[in-house]
């Protein structure tokens, strides 16, 4: 079997130098834009860059893998038939090979030891929770049927409903690390814009965490990823950045907005505005405040938790 | 002897047409069989039904074609049929069938469990079913994850009849597990031995230990939702443990895909063999790798889970044991290529199907590869990547070998050959249809589409996935197509299809020593088994013109 090994390595190379040419070029961005991305979202904030840094680095054994099989099973199609073989042709009776099922034990467990060694380390690096010392800004964001609630320091609140999420996106400033505290209050939701990071569920009795850091200023969207109900598809999600100047003025005026309410204000009147400097409301759900389903996709009032 | 006999397809009474009273009360397992197979492939043409019009309602952004309520109900009604009521209905039906033929027994080892087992599972269909008309069916996604589910946010009755109709379908499975494995282990033939079991028993084997352990905590995750919903307990609910019911369903649901494949894997263990000429590579490793898949299969359930927030540590448990379940595929990969290579390959319809299903799966094991890794797949999680990697799983795996099966059996279930015309129109359109469906369909969850959304608003920068979703519509009505050709075939075929004969095929195993169809008491004689082809032992032994030698029987089969 070994010459046949050799041969079949010799075909492996010759097939691997289109298949990975092929594959950057269809890595150009053009495509993506087409909705036809072969590759994960090439994130902006670090986190989710390096996400996509180990999606590369995996597609080089997953590409390998796919065209050593498909030429595998693409020769016996060709080569084997047995209209193609002279007549009376006895084929080989191999019962095994316990070396060969030795080699293709091994050697696909070492390559998934790798990809797991390397995710491994990825996992430490960015899905541990943030510390204080390197966190710069949190930010509590609270899931309900169908909208978010994003409560800034000082308790500034701002409520995005379903399909309003354009006019009321979580406003963040560039350059700083913004740890997210996931919470829900009636169903489990999903907090995910692909061009940041990978998503979280915000589950109802327990705060979930994630971060990002933004280098530019720009918008992103996003959307809830966990079925929420008649609405989930209406439960759309924006993040905006702004540089760090913007971003105080912004929450100089919303807090501004928030002492005097106004029916027209574009944030939530926040219950304390000058109320305690923690960040987050009381992330447990009430059993008798919480909402119930709306069966429609339309908005809803917001449910204003309270600290 | 039966096998020397001329096709003699009318001595018993191969048509479907029988008097309804042995219908009812039949404890045959070939008709019984029939009736699991008729079951699933009607629930086939209903799920599918319920994906053309999710399909539909997908083409373009912000389409009216359902309203988000039917729509959410029509994808739990899509998944639940066919997991539930279509691939692993149709696997358990093929096995009753083919099974006890296999070990040379006249039937399974409890014929009436057997009945019960089967009529439970209409009884759970039409229960699901009932949801439509008593205001809803289940409309939170066929894995139901509570508090959605509990009465807080859905009053309903369709979410009581969709756990009432699973915890049926777990009775009903484990009675069909134990059965299977009792006969397996009991009714064998003189000489056949374990190590002489053919690949496809051994799978049934190990898909029956494996519906024995998971099936219990589906039933009883069921129960506790039940629990929540009827008398007020918090099990799952806002103020209880919700990802707990996530444990207790994939602790199922990740097994439940196994349960869906491995009698996959066993049918095309037994038909490249047959169609190569060559025994299988590496007897041994396969069934050793079906037993490494049974054992990791069960430690790799919080793959689902990978966003709900667990420990960084449990999290890489779980990616490591995902990981490795790739290596006792990949043994059966590199095992049926070895099979098959060198060897005198006839494309018949079966092996047609067996290699679109190898070059299919393949996708999706791969694709797995990228899941399994956490860090990647907060990304992939919950997107249309899923979706599209699980269908080249299922429906590129387990409905590509179940379409194998069909086409390997059906001489020996009716007596006829199924039209080869047709079956090649049937096997490129599906070929096709359904890669062009499938496979665009990964870019989608690349680009940041969600799964189980009713629609797509359009103007937040998901303008690019209307192109695409126009396409895999279009392409998910050529797979329509295939299946419609299917049926006729199956149709025309039952009734005017070619005569096959015994052993059309030249196989290897002991169901085609006797007529097809076969007599109800199975066999006149069951042949001498001296390895794990007994058949191609015996026309060897006919070419070689001696009678052989009856060789005593071990009295420790």
């Amino acid at each position: 079997m070994s010459h046949r090994s050799s041969r079949l390595l010799r075909r492996l190379l010759l097939a691997a130098p289109p298949v990975i040419v092929t594959s950057i070029l269809m890595s150009s961005p053009a495509l993506a834009a087409t909705g036809l991305s072969p590759l994960l979202p090439n994130a902006v904030s670090p986190n989710g860059h390096r996400l996509y840094e180990l999606y590369l680095l995996i597609s080089i054994p997953a590409i390998g893998v796919f065209v050593l099989v498909e030429a595998l099973l693409l020769t016996i199609v060709i080569r084997d038939r047995r209209r193609r073989q002279r007549p009376g042709y006895v084929p080989p009776q191999w019962h095994g090979n316990t070396r060969l099922e030795i080699a293709w034990t091994i050697a696909p467990a070492l390559i998934l030891v790798l990809i797991g060694y390397l995710s491994f380390a990825e996992l430490q690096r960015d899905f541990q929770h943030p510390s204080d010392s390197v966190t710069d800004l949190d930010i509590s964001v609270q899931g309900h049927q169908f909208g978010w609630t994003y409560t800034y320091p000082d308790n500034v609140q701002v409520t995005s409903e379903g399909l309003g999420a354009a006019d009321r996106p979580l406003v963040v400033p560039t350059g700083k690390l913004v740890r997210l505290k996931l919470s829900s209050v009636d169903v489990i939701h999903g907090f995910w814009v692909p061009e940041l990071m990978g998503k979280t569920d915000l589950v109802p009795g327990y705060d979930n965490y994630t971060w990002f850091e933004v280098p530019q200023p720009g918008e992103w969207r996003g959307e809830c990823t966990e079925l929420c109900g008649a609405g989930h598809s209406t439960m759309q999600l924006r993040v905006k950045a702004v540089t760090p100047d913007e971003y105080s003025d912004w929450l100089a005026q919303q807090k501004a907005k928030a002492a005097t309410p106004s029916p027209s204000a574009s944030a939530s009147p926040s219950p304390s505005p000058s109320g305690s400097p923690s960040a987050s409301p009381s992330g447990s759900p009430s059993p008798g405040g919480s909402p119930s389903p709306s069966p429609s996709g339309s908005a809803r009032p917001s449910p204003s938790p309270s600290s | 002897m039966a096998t020397l006999a001329p096709p003699r397809p009318k001595s018993y009474d191969d048509s479907f047409f029988k008097p309804i009273s042995l219908w009812l009360t039949t404890t045959d397992h070939k008709l019984i069989g029939i009736m699991y197979m008729v079951t699933g492939v009607l629930a086939f043409v209903i799920g599918g039904i319920f994906a053309l019009v999710v399909r539909l309602q997908l083409t373009t952004p912000n389409a009216k074609v359902v309203d988000a309520e039917t729509y959410n109900q029509l994808v739990s009604a899509h998944g639940t049929t066919m997991i539930f009521f279509f691939v692993t209905i149709f696997m358990t039906g093929i096995a009753n069938y083919i099974v006890p033929l296999m070990v040379g027994a006249r039937d399974m080892a409890f014929p009436r469990v057997n009945l019960l087992g089967f009529w439970m599972i209409p009884v759970s269909i039409l229960i699901y079913y009932m949801g439509f008309f008593t205001g809803g069916a289940l409309n939170a996604g066929w894995t139901g994850y509570p508090p959605l589910t509990s009465k807080q946010f859905n009053p309903g009755l369709g979410v009581d009849l969709w756990a009432l109709s699973l915890i049926v379908w777990a009775i009903s499975g484990i009675m069909a597990s134990t059965n299977f494995l009792t006969t397996i282990i009991a009714l064998r033939a003189p000489g056949l031995k374990l190590t002489r079991l053919p690949l496809f028993v051994w799978a049934q084997i190990s898909t029956s230990i494996l519906l024995l352990i998971v099936g219990a905590p589906l039933a009883a995750a069921l129960i506790l939702v039940e629990f929540d919903r009827q008398f007020g307990t918090n099990f799952f609910t806002t103020q209880g443990r919700p990802v707990l019911y996530q444990h207790l369903f994939w602790f199922f649901g990740h097994p439940e895909v196994y349960i869906m494949i491995l009698p996959g894997f066993g049918m095309i263990s037994e038909i490249i063999p047959v169609f190569a000429k060559k025994p299988i590579f590496g007897y041994g490793s396969m069934v050793g790798a079906l037993f490494g898949i049974v054992f990791l299969s069960m430690a790799v359930w919080a793959h689902h889970m990978f966003t709900v927030g667990m420990n960084i540590y449990v999290e890489t448990f779980f990616m490591i044991m995902t990981m490795l379940i790739a290596v006792p595929t990949g043994i059966k990969f590199f095992n049926w290529i070895a099979t098959a290579w060198r060897g005198s390959v006839e494309f018949s319809l079966p092996m047609k199907f067996a290699f679109g299903f190898m070059a299919t799966f393949l996708i999706g094991g791969i694709t797995g590869v990228y899941l399994s890794s956490v860090p990647v797949d907060t990304q992939l999680h919950q997107s249309y990547y899923v979706v599209a990697h699980l269908h080249y799983v299922l429906f590129g795996g387990s409905v590509m070998t179940i379409f194998a099966g069909i086409y390997y059996w059906f001489p020996k279930i009716t007596g006829r050959k199924l039209n080869e015309t047709l079956g090649e129109w049937h096997f490129w359109t599906v070929f096709v249809g359904f890669n062009a469906t499938f496979l665009v369909m990964h870019t989608l969850g690349l680009e940041g589409m969600p799964r189980r959304i009713a629609t797509y608003p359009g103007g937040f920068g998901e303008e690019g996935w209307g192109a695409t979703n126009v396409f895999i519509t279009i392409a998910s009505f050529l797979v329509a197509l295939s299946v419609l050709i299917f049926l006729i075939n199956l149709v025309t075929s039952w009734r005017s299809g070619e005569i096959a004969g015994d052993d059309p095929w030249e196989a290897n195993t002991l169901e085609w020593a006797t007529s097809s169809p076969p007599p109800p008491y199975n066999f006149d004689r069951v042949p001498p088994v001296r390895s794990f082809m007994p058949l191609r032992d015996l026309r060897a032994e006919r070419r070689a013109g001696g009678e052989p030698d009856p060789e005593p029987a071990p009295t420790t089969a």
